[in-house]
C-alpha cells in the first residue's frame, strides 16, 4: 500500500480536528443558546451541568453493560470485566451528582450574596482541572484497569475501594478543587452579605471536604479501612449531601416560589437538626458486621428508626403549604421533578431503607441485591431528581427566562422523559428487590452463606428472571435519559413568551 | 444481643417495616390534611392509619424478636410517630404566623373556586 | 396575632441545629476512639496478623447466640511459621492486591462491595475448597489462573485473569485467612465451615 492510498483510508489528524470543530459549531447553532442571558457565575454553573449530563449518560451506559453481564457473563469478558463497568457506573454517578451540586451553588451564590463571584478566574481553572482529572481517571479505569499490589498502583491507577476508587493523585486534585470552590463561596459571601443559607452552606462544605479526607488513607486492617470508608460514604450521602440539597431547595423556594426568607431559613435549621441528629449516628447501621464492637447494633438500629422523621416533617409541611399558599410555578418540568424527588426520597431512603436496616434482618440482607435495590431508588430519588429539576431551572434562564408553565411546546418530551426515567428506576428497584429477597432467603438463611449457597441463589430461575427484568427496565431508563437530554437541549427554543413574575408571599 | 429473624418470619419482617414507614407517613399526611379540612372522615382515616402503624410495630416487634432494651425502639416508634406530626404541625403554624393574614380555611375555599 | 414563640423562632432552631450536630459529632468521635482501639490488629475482635499460623474456625456459640471465630492449634500457612512482622507484610501485600485488582467491584468484603461474585469474608473457611489439605494450593492456583481453574458452580460466571503473581496470590490467601478470624458479630449467619465437614 503506498501513502496516497493510506491517506484515503486514515484521515489526517488536522482534518479530524477540523471536522470535530465544524460539528461542534453546527451543534451550537442548533441548540441556539445565548450565554448573554447568564451571569458569569451562571455561565460557570452551566459548564458543570453539561459535564454532569455527560457523566449521567456514562453512568447509565456502564450500568447497562454491567446488567447485561449478569445475564451473559461472557459478554466483554476479559475486555471490560464486570468490576470495571460497575466501577465506572457508580463513580460516574457520584461525580455527576457532585457536579450538579457544585454547579447549583455557583448558580445561586451571586444572587444570594448580592455580589459577583470572588475569584472567578480560579473557579474556571478549577472546573477545567477537575474535568481533566475526571477524564484521565476514567481513561485509566477503562484502559489500564488494574495494577500490581503496590502503593504506586494506589497512587496512579485505582484504590479499589467501592465509590472512592479514584487514585490518590486524583483525591488530592479533587480536594484542591473543592478548596477553590469553598474559597469562592466564603469570599463571595464575605464580600457581599451573609445569610442563614450561606452559613449552613459554608459549614456543610467544610464537613464535606473534611470527610473526603477520611477516605484517603491506606490501612492493612480491613476493619479500620471500612470504618473510615463509611465515614465518607455514609456521612456524604446521608448527611452532608442531604443538607446541600436542603440549601439548594431553600434558595429555590425563596427565589422561585416567593417563600419568605425567615420561614425558609427556620425550616432549613430544623432540617439540619433532624438530618444530622438522625444521620450522624445512623452511621452505626454500617458497622454491624465489619468487626466493630456489638454496641453499634443498638446505636445503628435506634438511629435508623429515627431517620424517617425528617421525611415525616416534609410530608406535614408540604400539606401545610399547599393549604396556606396558592403557589404558582413558572417551570412545570422543574416542579414535576421536585415532586418526583419527594416521592423518590420517601420510598427510596425511607421505606426501602428501613425495610432491611435493623440488625435482626440485616444479618441476612447485608451484602445482597437488597442493597442494590435500595441504592438505585434512593440515589435516584434523593439526588438525581433534584439535580434534573435544577437543570430545568437553568435552561429556562439560559433561554432568557422564557415561559415553561402550561402550554409549553413539545411538553410531551419532558413528560415522557419524566415518566420513562421514573418507571425505569422503579422497575429496576422492584426487580432487584425480588432478587435480593430470593438471595437473602436462599443464600443466607437456608444455605448458610457459603459459596455454593451464593451460586445456588444466583442460579435460581426467579433470580435470573429478576435480572432480565432489571435489564429491561434499565433500557427504559436509558430511553428516558435520551429523551431528557433531547428535551433539555430543545425546550423553550422557539418560545417567545416570558415567564411570569414571582410574587413574594 | 440480638435474636435474628426466623426463616418463616422473613416476609412479614420486610412487610411490617415497610408498612410502619408508609402508615406513619399516611397518618402524618391525613393528620395535616384534617387540620386544613375539618372533615370528620379525614380524621378517622388518620386514626385508622395510626392503628395500622401500631399493628405493624407490634408485628415487627414479634417478628424481629425484640427483647430487653430493643423494646425501646418499638415504644419510640409508637409514641414518636404519633406526636411528631402534631409537633411539626404546630411548628408550621407558629413559624408561618406573621405571614398568615387570612385564616387557613378561607384560603382553601378560595382555591376551590 | 401573637409574637412567634421561642420554640418556633429562627434563632432557636439555629442554636438547636448547631447543638444537635455538635453533640452527635462528639458522641461519634468518642465511639470512634473506643471502636478503633477495640479493633486494632492484635486485639480480641481483630487478631494479630500472626493468627495465620493457627487453625481458624467459625462456630456457633450458644451462650452468645452467634457464630464466633475459634482460633486453634498451629496450622502454618504454606508450611512455614511466620513472625508477626512477616505475617503483617504478607497480609499487607494481599490487602493491597485486593485493592489494586479491584476485587470489591465484583465481590463483597465483610459484606460490602458488589454482588456479582461471592462474599470473601470467610472465603478461607469455605467448603468450596474441598479439603483442608488441598485448600492453600487450590486457592493460589485459582487466583493466578482463574479461567482454567474456574469454580463457577454451574453459573457461567468466571473470574477474569487479573495477572496475579504467585507472591500476590499468597498474600491474598494470607489476607483471606486473617480476615476469616475477625469477629463479625455473627455475620455471615449460619455459616458451615470446611472444618465442620471433617
Amino acid at each position: 500500500m503506498n501513502t496516497t492510498q493510506l491517506d484515503d483510508v486514515i484521515p489526517k489528524p488536522a482534518s479530524v480536528l477540523d471536522k470535530a470543530r465544524r460539528l461542534l459549531n453546527d451543534f451550537k447553532v442548533w441548540v441556539n443558546l445565548d450565554s448573554g442571558n447568564l451571569t458569569a457565575g451562571q455561565q460557570l454553573a452551566v459548564k458543570y451541568f453539561t459535564v454532569a449530563m455527560i457523566l449521567f449518560v456514562a453512568q447509565i451506559l456502564f450500568g447497562l453493560l454491567s446488567a447485561l453481564q449478569f445475564i451473559y457473563p461472557d459478554f466483554l469478558y476479559g475486555i471490560l470485566d464486570f468490576n470495571v463497568n460497575r466501577m465506572v457506573h457508580i463513580n460516574a454517578m457520584i461525580v455527576w451528582m457532585l457536579y450538579g451540586f457544585i454547579g447549583s451553588i455557583y448558580w445561586l451564590i451571586e444572587d444570594e450574596s448580592g455580589t459577583d463571584i470572588v475569584g472567578l478566574k480560579w473557579a474556571n481553572i478549577a472546573f477545567w482541572v477537575l474535568t481533566g482529572a475526571v477524564t484521565l481517571v476514567v481513561l485509566v479505569y477503562l484502559f489500564i484497569q488494574i495494577g500490581p499490589g503496590k502503593d504506586s498502583s494506589l497512587w496512579f491507577i485505582n484504590e479499589g475501594r467501592e465509590y472512592i476508587e479514584a487514585p490518590r493523585w486524583a483525591d488530592l486534585g479533587i480536594t484542591a478543587v473543592m478548596l477553590v470552590f469553598s474559597y469562592n463561596v466564603v469570599a463571595t459571601f464575605s464580600k457581599g452579605k451573609w445569610s442563614g443559607i450561606a452559613g449552613v452552606l459554608t459549614l456543610d462544605l467544610i464537613a464535606l471536604i473534611g470527610l473526603y479526607l477520611a477516605g484517603m488513607f491506606y490501612m492493612t486492617n480491613i476493619t479500620h479501612d471500612q470504618y473510615w470508608w463509611w465515614w465518607v460514604i455514609h456521612l456524604w450521602v446521608e448527611a452532608t449531601w442531604e443538607v446541600l440539597v436542603g440549601v439548594i431547595m431553600a434558595w429555590s423556594l425563596i427565589k422561585l416560589l416567593g417563600a419568605r426568607r425567615k420561614i425558609v431559613q427556620t425550616w432549613l435549621y430544623i432540617e439540619v437538626a433532624l438530618m444530622f441528629g438522625s444521620g450522624i449516628l445512623g452511621l452505626g447501621h454500617h458497622y454491624f458486621w465489619i468487626g466493630m464492637p456489638e454496641y453499634w447494633l443498638s446505636v445503628g438500629g435506634f438511629f435508623s428508626a429515627l431517620e424517617p422523621i425528617p421525611l415525616v416533617a416534609m410530608v406535614v409541611h408540604a400539606i401545610y403549604d399547599s393549604g396556606v399558599h396558592a403557589f404558582k410555578t413558572v417551570n412545570h418540568p422543574a416542579l414535576a421533578w421536585v415532586i418526583a424527588h419527594a416521592f423518590g426520597n420517601f420510598f427510596g431512603a425511607g421505606v426501602w431503607g428501613f425495610m432491611h436496616t435493623l440488625p435482626q434482618i440485616n444479618l441476612y440482607t447485608h451484602g445482597t441485591q437488597w442493597s442494590a435495590s435500595h441504592g438505585h431508588l434512593s440515589f435516584f430519588g434523593a439526588y438525581a431528581t433534584i439535580n434534573i429539576a435544577f437543570f430545568y431551572l437553568a435552561i429556562q434562564h439560559w433561554r432568557g427566562n422564557v415561559w415553561m408553565a402550561a402550554g409549553t411546546r413539545h411538553a410531551w418530551r419532558w413528560k415522557w422523559a419524566l415518566g420513562l426515567l421514573n418507571a425505569g428506576v422503579v422497575g429496576m428497584t422492584v426487580a432487584l428487590l425480588i432478587a435480593g429477597y430470593e438471595q437473602s432467603f436462599i443464600e443466607r438463611a437456608v444455605e448458610g452463606s457459603t459459596w455454593a449457597g451464593y451460586f445456588a441463589a444466583q442460579n435460581q430461575p426467579s433470580f435470573q428472571h429478576a435480572m432480565n427484568w432489571r435489564m429491561i427496565f434499565g433500557l427504559v431508563t436509558a430511553a428516558g435519559l435520551g429523551l431528557l437530554v433531547w428535551d433539555l437541549l430543545t425546550i423553550g427554543k422557539y418560545e417567545e413568551r416570558k415567564a411570569e413574575k414571582i410574587v413574594v408571599h | 444481643m440480638i435474636e435474628p429473624v426466623a426463616l418463616k418470619d422473613f416476609f412479614i419482617t420486610f412487610f411490617s417495616s415497610a408498612l410502619i414507614i408508609l402508615a406513619g407517613a399516611a397518618y402524618a399526611l391525613l393528620f395535616a390534611w384534617s387540620k386544613v379540612n375539618a372533615h370528620i372522615g379525614i380524621k378517622i382515616a388518620a386514626l385508622a392509619s395510626y392503628a395500622v402503624l401500631i399493628a405493624s410495630v407490634l408485628e415487627l416487634t414479634r417478628a424481629a424478636q425484640f427483647q430487653g432494651y430493643w423494646l425501646i425502639i418499638s415504644v419510640a416508634m409508637g409514641v414518636g410517630y404519633f406526636f411528631a406530626p402534631i409537633g411539626i404541625w404546630h411548628l408550621c403554624v407558629k413559624t408561618h404566623e406573621q405571614s398568615v393574614d387570612t385564616p387557613i380555611k378561607t384560603k382553601i375555599q378560595e382555591d376551590e373556586q | 396575632m401573637n409574637e412567634t414563640p421561642l420554640w418556633a423562632s429562627e434563632s432557636f432552631w439555629k442554636k438547636t441545629a448547631i447543638w444537635v450536630t455538635a453533640v452527635s459529632f462528639v458522641i461519634l468521635i468518642v465511639l470512634t476512639m473506643d471502636s478503633l482501639s477495640q479493633t486494632t490488629a492484635g486485639g480480641k475482635r481483630v487478631p494479630a496478623y500472626a493468627v495465620i499460623n493457627k487453625k481458624i474456625d467459625y462456630q456457633f456459640n450458644k451462650e452468645l447466640n452467634k457464630s464466633v471465630p475459634v482460633i486453634g492449634e498451629d496450622e502454618f500457612l504454606f508450611g512455614k511459621q511466620m513472625t508477626e512482622q512477616e505475617a503483617a507484610e504478607l497480609v499487607d501485600l494481599g490487602k493491597k492486591t485486593a485493592q489494586t485488582r479491584n476485587c470489591m467491584n465484583c465481590h463483597t468484603i465483610l459484606g460490602n462491595g458488589a454482588y456479582f461474585a461471592p462474599d470473601l469474608t470467610k472465603a478461607w473457611l469455605d467448603q468450596g475448597w474441598l479439603s483442608k489439605d488441598l485448600r492453600e494450593d487450590l486457592m493460589v492456583k485459582f487466583l493466578m489462573n482463574p479461567e482454567s481453574n474456574a469454580r463457577t458452580f454451574g453459573s457461567n460466571r468466571k473470574m477474569p485473569n487479573l495477572g496475579i503473581t504467585e507472591q500476590e496470590a499468597r498474600g491474598l490467601v494470607a489476607f483471606l485467612k486473617w480476615m476469616s478470624s475477625i469477629d463479625t458479630n455473627g455475620f455471615p449467619y449460619n455459616f458451615k465451615t470446611i472444618e465442620a465437614e471433617e
